[in-house]
C-alpha cells in the first residue's frame, strides 16, 4: 500500500532551517494497522501529512499502490485523497455549520455522488457508528466522543484504501477513547489499512506494528503480536 | 453541492450576525446609491431616444467666426428650411420650430395661461409622439387648427374627447382642436402643451424671408441610408449660396444622439456638455460601489481565520480550490442578492427625494423583464466584485497549516487590507473636499454684490390689456402706495434678452467688436430697482421728455467706450440715435459666477416692452400688498391671470444647478464616509477581538487605558492620514478644473486641506474609538484566561 524512502522534508524560515524528516524510509502494507510514536516534533505529523497527500515531500520517493506520487501537482493529490483516503484528527475538525449529516455526506459530495444515494451511505454507516440518532445535531451539541465517532464516519464514508489517524483518542476521556480505537480496530479487520500517530503506548498496542521516531528518522519498529 | 453551499452560505451570516448586518447594509447603501445614479445616467443618455426615426433626425447649426473665435449656435432663419428642401436631394423633409410661447387660452369662461410651440405641419412626420385623438399626418395643415397635449386638453375642457371644439387664444382668435397628443416624456427637449401651424407665424410677426433673421429652430429629416459626410459638405457652403456678403457662415446638422449630453462647442469643436456629468456621476456609482464592496472584502479576509480550518476540513476531504472559489463567491453572491434586495426597497423609498433633489421623474418600470434582467447581473457583478478576492484568499489556506491551528496572521506592512482601507478613505477625502469646495464656492457667488436691490422688487410680464392700460396700473399701484416705484423694461432683470457688438459711438476704433447687453426701460428704472448711479440721473420722462431717447450706461460700458465724461455722449443702435444721461455701477443681470458684461439701457422711444417691474412699498405686508396688486392687474387685464414673479427668487434660481452639485456632493460623501465607517468599525471590532491577550498582557504589566486605547486607534489613523496625503491632491485637482469653469471663483487655500484632514480623522477616531476604549476597559483576568 505504502512504500516510502529516503524522504525528506525540510522546513525554512529566516534564519532557521529544520529538518523534519531525514531520509525516512519504510513500508505499509495492504491491512496493517501501523502505529508512529515519538516525541513531539520528531516529524510524525509531517510524516502523516506526507502520507495523506496533503503535503508534498522535497525528496524522496513515495509509492501509494504502486503510483509514485511524491511530485504530484495539488489537483492530482486532491484527486487521488479524496476517493483513498480518510483522515481522523486529534480535534474531531468538524465544521460547525454542518449537521452531523451534512458532516459526514461532505467526503460524498466533493466525490460527485448522487444526492438519493448519498442520503443511503451516510445513514449506513451513522448506524454503523451509531449516531443516527444524533443526525440533525450539530457538532456543538455532541460529546467529545461523539464528535470522534461523526469524524470517523466522516472518514470511513467513502469506503477509503487507507485512515490516517492523528491522535484519535487525545481529546477523549479513557472510555471513549476506547470506543474510538475499538472502531478502528473494526475497520482494519474489515480491510481498511490504518495508519495512526499517537503518544499513547495503550492506544499503540491496537495496533500491527509501532514506528517510534526521532528527529526525523524511525530509530526502531516494535512488531506486536 | 450547491443547496450544501446556500445552507453553509445561511448559517455563516446568522452565526455572525454583526458582520453580516454591516455588510448587507453597506453592500445595500452602496447598491442602492449606485441603482440611483444609473436611473438617472439611463435617463439621461435616453434623451429623445425614441422617436422612430432617430437615426435619420438632425438638427441646423451655425458656425461662424467672431472676435478670432469660432461659435456654433443653432438658431436659424425661416428660409433655410425651404432652401435645404429644395436644393439638398438628401432631405427628406424639414421641421421648424419657434422658441416657447406662453399663451392664454380661453374655453367658456376658464383661462389658463400654457406653453408651446408653433411648428410646421411635417413635424410628426420627423418626431414620433403618441397620438390620442385626431391624425397627426393631418392635424396642422390646417391654419385654424391646434393640436392639444392631453393635460391642457383636461384642464380645459375636462376630456380628451375635443376634436372639432374651439379654443380661444390670447382673447384673439380662435383655433379647432385638430389631434390631440399624451403628454410629451420628459426625456425630451420638446417642452410643450400645445402646438400652433406654422401659419400662426405669418400672423404674428410675418415669416420673412431674411436670412439675417436667426429666431427659429430647423430639424431635418434625411433620406434613409443618406451620405452623411456629403450632406454635411454641402451645408458648409449652403448659406453663402443665398448670402454671399457673409462668405465665412458655415452651417451644419447635428444628430438627434448628441443633443442632449454633447451640444457644447468651443472654438468650433464639440466641447463636451452634459456628458460631463454623466460620466462623473458614473465615476462616483462605481466607487460607491466598490467601497461598498470593499467593506465586504475586509471584513470577510478579517475573519478568514475562523473560517481557515473550515477551508482546511474541505480540502481534506477532497475539496478542489476552484470548488472552494465557487463557494466563496457563491456566499458573497448571496450577501450581494440579500443587499439588492434591501437596495430596491431604499431605492423605492428615496426615489421621490432623490426626483425633488436632481428635478426629475426617475421611476422604475418593474414591469419590464430588461429591468430584472439588469438588476440580477447587477448583484452577480456586485457579488463577484466583493467576493473574487477573499475567495481566492480563503481557497489558498494549506490545510496542513490551519488545521494544525498554525494559522498565519499577515503582519506585513502593506497588507492587501490596508490598502483596501486607504482606497476607501481616499475616496472619502476626495468628496469631503469637494463638497465644502463647491459650498464655498457656492457661497462666494451668493455673497456677490448684485449691485441692484433685489428686496421686494416683483415683476409682471406684459399680456393682455397691460399694453394699453399700463399707465393706469402704474398710477394706481404708486397712489394706493402699494409700490413706491414702476418700471416697464424690455426683459426682466434676471435675463438678458439682447445683446449687439453694432453699437457706434464717437471713437470707436472700426475693429472694436464689444458686446453689449441690450437692456430698455421707460424711466425710474434706478429708483425701482435700487441701482446705484455713479454719474447723471436716472430716466425721468416727466421732467425731460427727451429721456424717452436717453440712455443709461453701465461703467463697464463707460470703460469699454473709453468715455471720460459720458454724460449727453451720442450712441447708436443701428439707426437710433440715443444720448447717456447717466452711469450706474455695474449689476449681474446674468449668472453670477461671470464678470458683468457692457450694458447699455436705452429710453422707451424706439422700444417695446415686456416686463412690469414694481417695488413693494414699505407700507403693509408684503403679502397684503401682493393681493391688492392683484386686484389692480385683475381691473385691467381682466382675461389674463395674474402672475408675478419675486427678482430675488428668480436671481435665487440662478444659483439652482451649483445648489443642485452642492447637495448631491454632500449626499455622496455622506454615504461613502457612512459606508466606509460602517467598515471601519467592523474592523474595528475584529481587530480588537483578536489582540484580546495582547491587551490582557500590557494591561498587566500596568498599561493605562488610555495607551491602549490610543495604541489600537493609532493603526487607524495612520491609515486615514495616508488617505489624506492621496486624497487631497487629486481633490485639488479635480476641484481646481471644475472652478475653472467659473471665472468668478473662489479659492482653495491651505485650510481646506486642514479642514479636510481634520473631518476625516475626527470622523475614523469616533468610529474605532468605541471599540479601543471598550477593548481597554476589558478585564484583563477574562482575557487571559480564555487562552
Amino acid at each position: 500500500m505504502i512504500k516510502i524512502s529516503n524522504l525528506e522534508k525540510i522546513y525554512r524560515t529566516e534564519d532557521v532551517e529544520t529538518v523534519a524528516l531525514n531520509k525516512l524510509s519504510f513500508e505499509v502494507k495492504d491491512g496493517e494497522f501501523v502505529a508512529v510514536m515519538g516525541p513531539s516534533g520528531c516529524g510524525k505529523s509531517t510524516l502523516l501529512n506526507i502520507l495523506g497527500l496533503l503535503d508534498d515531500p522535497d525528496s524522496g520517493s513515495f509509492l501509494f499502490n504502486g503510483i509514485e506520487v511524491a511530485g504530484f501537482n495539488e489537483r492530482k493529490r486532491a484527486d487521488l485523497r479524496k476517493r483513498n483516503i480518510g483522515f481522523v484528527f486529534q480535534s474531531f475538525n468538524l465544521i460547525d455549520e454542518l449537521t452531523v449529516f451534512e458532516n459526514v455526506e461532505l467526503p460524498l459530495i466533493y466525490t460527485g455522488v448522487k444526492a438519493a444515494e448519498r442520503k443511503k451511505i451516510v445513514e449506513d454507516v451513522l448506524d454503523k457508528m451509531v449516531i443516527m440518532h444524533r443526525r440533525n445535531h450539530y457538532p456543538q451539541q455532541l460529546s467529545g466522543g461523539q464528535q470522534q465517532r461523526v469524524a470517523v464516519a466522516r472518514a470511513v464514508v467513502n469506503n477509503p484504501k487507507l485512515i490516517l489517524a492523528d491522535e484519535p483518542t487525545g481529546n477523549l476521556d479513557s472510555s471513549n477513547g476506547n470506543e474510538v480505537m475499538q472502531l478502528l480496530t473494526d475497520l482494519n479487520e474489515q480491510g481498511t489499512t490504518i495508519v495512526m500517530v499517537t503518544h499513547s503506548e495503550h492506544d499503540a498496542r491496537y495496533s500491527h506494528r509501532i514506528i517510534r521516531m526521532l528527529d526525523g528518522q524511525t530509530v526502531m519498529q516494535d512488531l506486536m503480536v | 453541492m450547491f443547496i450544501n453551499y446556500i445552507k453553509i452560505a445561511f448559517r455563516n451570516l446568522l452565526k455572525n450576525k454583526g458582520f453580516s448586518v454591516i455588510n448587507i447594509t453597506g453592500l445595500a447603501i452602496g447598491m442602492a446609491s449606485a441603482i440611483l445614479i444609473l436611473l438617472w445616467i439611463n435617463h439621461e443618455t435616453s434623451y429623445d431616444q425614441f422617436h422612430e426615426k432617430k437615426d435619420r433626425i438632425y438638427e441646423a447649426w451655425h458656425r461662424a467666426e467672431f472676435s478670432g473665435e469660432l461659435q456654433c449656435w443653432n438658431t436659424t432663419p425661416k428660409v433655410l428650411a425651404g432652401a435645404m428642401q429644395k436644393d439638398l436631394p438628401e432631405v427628406e423633409t424639414t421641421a421648424r420650430v419657434n422658441w416657447r410661447n406662453m399663451k392664454l387660452f380661453t374655453v367658456g369662461d376658464k383661462s389658463l395661461m400654457s406653453g408651446g410651440n408653433i411648428v410646421d405641419s411635417t413635424f410628426f412626420r420627423v418626431f414620433s409622439f403618441q397620438p390620442l385623438k385626431g391624425n397627426l399626418e393631418t392635424a396642422l395643415m390646417n391654419n385654424d387648427g391646434i393640436v392639444l397635449t392631453r393635460s391642457l386638453a383636461l384642464s380645459l375642457f375636462g376630456t380628451e374627447d375635443v376634436l372639432g371644439k374651439i379654443v380661444k387664444i390670447d382673447q384673439e382668435e380662435n383655433a379647432i382642436v385638430t389631434a390631440v397628443v399624451e403628454d410629451p416624456p420628459k426625456n425630451t427637449r420638446f417642452n410643450f402643451e400645445y402646438l400652433l401651424p406654422w401659419s400662426n407665424m405669418r400672423k404674428m410677426q410675418g415669416d420673412e424671408s431674411n436670412w439675417q433673421n436667426n429666431s427659429i429652430r430647423t430639424y431635418v429629416l434625411l433620406r434613409p441610408n443618406t451620405n452623411l459626410a456629403g450632406v454635411q459638405e454641402k451645408m458648409k457652403t449652403f448659406r453663402v449660396k443665398y448670402v454671399p456678403d457673409e462668405p465665412k457662415w458655415q452651417m451644419f446638422i447635428y444628430p438627434i444622439s448628441k443633443w442632449r449630453l454633447y451640444s457644447n462647442f468651443e472654438n468650433g469643436k464639440e466641447s463636451g456638455g452634459n456628458i460631463l456629468y454623466v460620466r462623473i456621476f458614473a465615476v462616483t456609482a462605481a466607487f460607491i460601489l466598490l467601497i461598498a464592496c470593499i467593506n465586504f472584502m475586509n471584513l470577510s479576509t478579517a475573519r478568514s481565520e475562523k473560517r481557515a480550518r473550515e477551508v482546511g476540513i474541505r480540502k481534506v476531504v477532497g475539496a478542489m480550490k476552484s470548488s472552494l472559489v465557487a463557494q466563496f463567491i457563491g456566499e458573497s453572491i448571496l450577501v450581494a442578492g440579500i443587499a439588492g434586495l434591501l437596495a430596491l426597497l431604499i431605492v423605492i423609498l428615496s426615489l421621490p427625494a432623490f426626483n425633488q433633489l436632481t428635478s426629475k421623474e426617475l421611476m422604475i418600470d418593474f414591469a419590464d423583464p430588461t429591468f430584472w434582467g439588469l438588476f440580477i447581473a447587477f448583484i452577480l457583478i456586485t457579488g463577484i466584485l466583493a467576493g473574487s478576492y477573499p475567495a481566492f484568499f480563503l481557497s489558498s489556506f494549506k490545510p496542513t497549516r490551519v488545521l494544525k491551528g498554525a494559522f498565519n496572521k499577515s503582519n506585513a506592512t502593506v497588507s492587501p487590507r490596508k490598502v483596501l482601507v486607504v482606497t476607501q478613505f481616499s475616496f472619502a477625502i476626495i468628496l469631503i473636499m469637494c463638497t465644502i469646495v463647491v459650498r464655498k464656492q457656492l457661497l462666494h457667488a451668493q455673497n456677490r454684490n448684485a449691485g441692484y436691490d433685489k428686496d421686494k422688487l416683483v415683476y409682471h410680464m406684459m399680456n393682455g390689456d397691460l399694453y394699453k392700460n399700463y399707465t393706469l396700473v402704474k398710477n394706481e399701484l404708486l397712489e394706493s402706495g402699494i409700490a413706491s416705484s414702476v418700471t416697464k423694461t424690455s426683459a426682466p432683470l434676471t435675463q438678458a434678452w439682447r445683446d449687439t457688438w453694432g453699437i457706434q459711438w464717437a471713437g470707436k476704433d472700426p475693429n472694436d467688436k464689444t458686446d453689449f447687453d441690450i437692456f430698455s426701460s421707460d424711466e425710474n428704472l434706478a429708483k425701482t430697482a435700487g441701482l446705484q448711479l455713479v454719474h447723471g440721473r436716472d430716466f425721468d420722462l416727466a421732467k425731460y421728455p427727451t429721456d424717452s431717447m436717453g440712455m443709461l450706461i453701465n461703467e463697464s460700458a463707460m470703460k469699454a467706450m473709453n468715455l471720460k465724461d459720458p454724460i449727453g455722449k451720442e450712441i447708436f443702435d443701428g439707426d437710433e440715435k440715443f444720448h447717456v444721461v447717466g452711469v450706474f455701477r455695474d449689476f449681474i443681470i446674468q449668472s453670477p459666477f461671470y464678470p458683468t458684461k457692457p450694458m447699455l439701457i436705452e429710453g422707451a422711444g424706439p422700444n417695446w416692452f415686456n416686463t412690469i417691474h414694481f417695488k413693494l412699498s414699505n407700507s403693509g405686508t408684503v403679502a397684503d400688498n401682493v393681493r391688492k396688486a392683484e386686484s389692480i392687474f385683475k381691473k385691467y387685464n381682466p382675461s389674463y391671470p395674474f402672475e408675478f414673479k419675486f427678482i430675488d427668487a428668480e436671481y435665487d434660481a440662478k444659483f439652482a444647478g451649483e445648489k443642485r452639485v452642492a447637495t448631491l456632493s454632500w449626499l455622496f460623501s455622506f454615504l461613502t464616509i457612512f459606508i466606509s465607517c460602517l467598515g471601519l468599525f467592523g474592523l474595528a471590532t475584529y481587530m480588537t477581538a483578536t489582540r484580546t491577550k495582547e491587551i490582557g498582557v500590557r494591561k498587566v504589566l500596568g498599561a493605562s487605558v488610555t495607551s491602549i486605547s490610543g495604541m489600537l486607534s493609532k493603526d487607524f489613523l495612520k491609515l486615514v492620514l495616508i488617505s489624506v496625503f492621496i486624497g487631497c491632491p487629486i481633490a485639488w485637482w479635480a476641484m481646481n478644473n471644475w472652478l475653472d469653469n467659473y471665472p468668478y471663483r473662489t479659492g482653495i487655500e491651505w485650510w481646506l486641506f486642514l479642514l479636510t484632514a481634520g473631518i476625516a480623522m475626527l470622523i475614523a477616531l469616533a468610529t474605532v474609538s468605541y471599540q479601543a476604549i471598550r477593548a481597554a476597559l476589558s478585564n484583563p483576568v477574562k482575557s487571559l484566561r480564555s487562552e
